[in-house]
């Protein structure tokens, strides 16, 4: 079998792609793109959920990102987005949390969940204007030989500020084709909020 | 159909000391904006991120969490703060991505991770209460100049 040189190989014109994930440590992005907007909802109505369906299309990616600006009708207290992966409502996650309020950093363990909470969002409590932000990173997401993991940086801040860092794990390894983000309190996403999907090679 | 994104916008690399960095008339068709920032220095003075020219701390707030040493904890506090300048150790990195920045229907809301490896790890969420597009961004520190070599990268991330 013929030897291939090095300069033939691969090993000539890697890239480093992790760096366009959140948390990460920064590296230029390729001029070739290796991440690319796929969908984008804005709500233009107040909306209980947003589902991206039909991932099984973009497996062309490695992972998915998905960008968030968020605001809940809820005016109860705290309000959380939380996730749910190919419409399973069942109790099969299990999630982990850093956060900070302000006066109090903890964290937190989850498991047997039905709903991964993602970060705290702005609610009714706050200023009309003010909505909460977070970036999920969805890994590997067509693995059909692994269970799904994703992790979140999100927070919102005013009445009940909050910094979360997360991630949660389902507890199924078929490839994902849907995700679902909705509030834990039940109630709507305002008008305005908007959901962007992005997928990472 | 797929957009390719995540586009280099301006980047400045200081060749002397400067008091602030700006990137002036941001091109407003993108969703996102993610800056990015190695500073250098001696001190670990806090870095402030102002918009459109806006320099009243009070019209911003954020709230932290922070390893530092073997004791975290969490602060909330009116200015941009979004890092800190490097130590004598090492620079700083900060990666700040300004949420829905040319929306005009929303306060702008923006996160933020900083590690200056030898002293701590952070994260921050953030928020200008206006809900004016951000056509500007300017960076610098809350006392002092910006140190020689430190370097500024903006991004658009189509939404």
């Amino acid at each position: 079998m013929a030897a291939i040189s090095f300069k033939r190989s691969s090993l000539e014109d890697f890239n480093k792609y992790n760096s366009l994930l959140v948390g990460n440590e920064f590296t230029p992005p390729p001029a070739d793109s290796s991440y690319d907007l796929l969908e984008t909802t804005t709500l233009t109505s107040s909306t209980s959920s947003v589902t991206f369906s039909g991932l099984g299309s973009y497996t062309d990616y490695k992972h998915l990102q998905i960008r968030m600006v968020t605001r809940s009708t809820d005016s109860t207290g705290d309000d959380g987005v939380v996730a749910q992966i190919n419409s399973d409502t069942g109790s099969n996650y299990a999630y982990h949390g850093l956060f900070g309020t302000g006066s109090i950093i903890g964290s937190y363990a989850v498991t047997s969940a039905s709903n991964p909470l993602l970060f705290t969002t702005a609610n009714a409590n706050n200023a009309t204007d003010s909505f909460g932000v977070g970036v999920v990173d969805l890994l590997d997401f067509s693995s059909t030989s692994k269970n799904t993991t994703a992790r979140n940086l999100g927070g919102s801040t005013e009445t009940n500020p909050s910094i979360r860092l997360t991630s949660f794990v389902h507890l199924n390894t078929s490839a994902v084709t849907s995700v679902t983000l909705l509030l834990q309190s039940g109630t709507n996403f305002v008008a305005g909020s908007r959901f962007s999907l992005y997928g990472i090679k | 159909m797929a957009t390719p994104t995540y586009d280099l916008l301006d980047s400045t690399t200081l060749a002397s000391s400067a008091s602030s960095v700006t990137f002036t008339s941001i091109d407003q068709s993108y969703g996102d904006l993610v800056v990015v920032i190695d500073s250098k220095g001696t001190s670990t003075t806090a870095i402030y991120s102002y918009y459109n020219s806006d320099f009243t701390n009070a019209n911003y707030s954020y709230v932290n969490m922070t390893t530092l040493g073997a004791s975290p904890s969490s602060n909330t506090a009116s200015n941009p703060f979004v890092g800190f300048e490097g130590s004598s150790l090492g620079q700083s990195l900060s990666l700040l991505h300004i949420m829905d920045y040319s929306a005009t229907d929303k306060h702008k809301s923006y996160l933020c991770r900083n590690n200056l490896p030898d002293l701590l790890t952070q994260a921050i969420a953030g928020r200008w209460s206006n809900s004016s597009a951000v056509s500007s961004v300017t960076l610098q520190l809350s006392s002092g100049n910006l140190v020689s070599g430190s370097t500024f990268y903006l991004y658009g991330i189509a939404k």
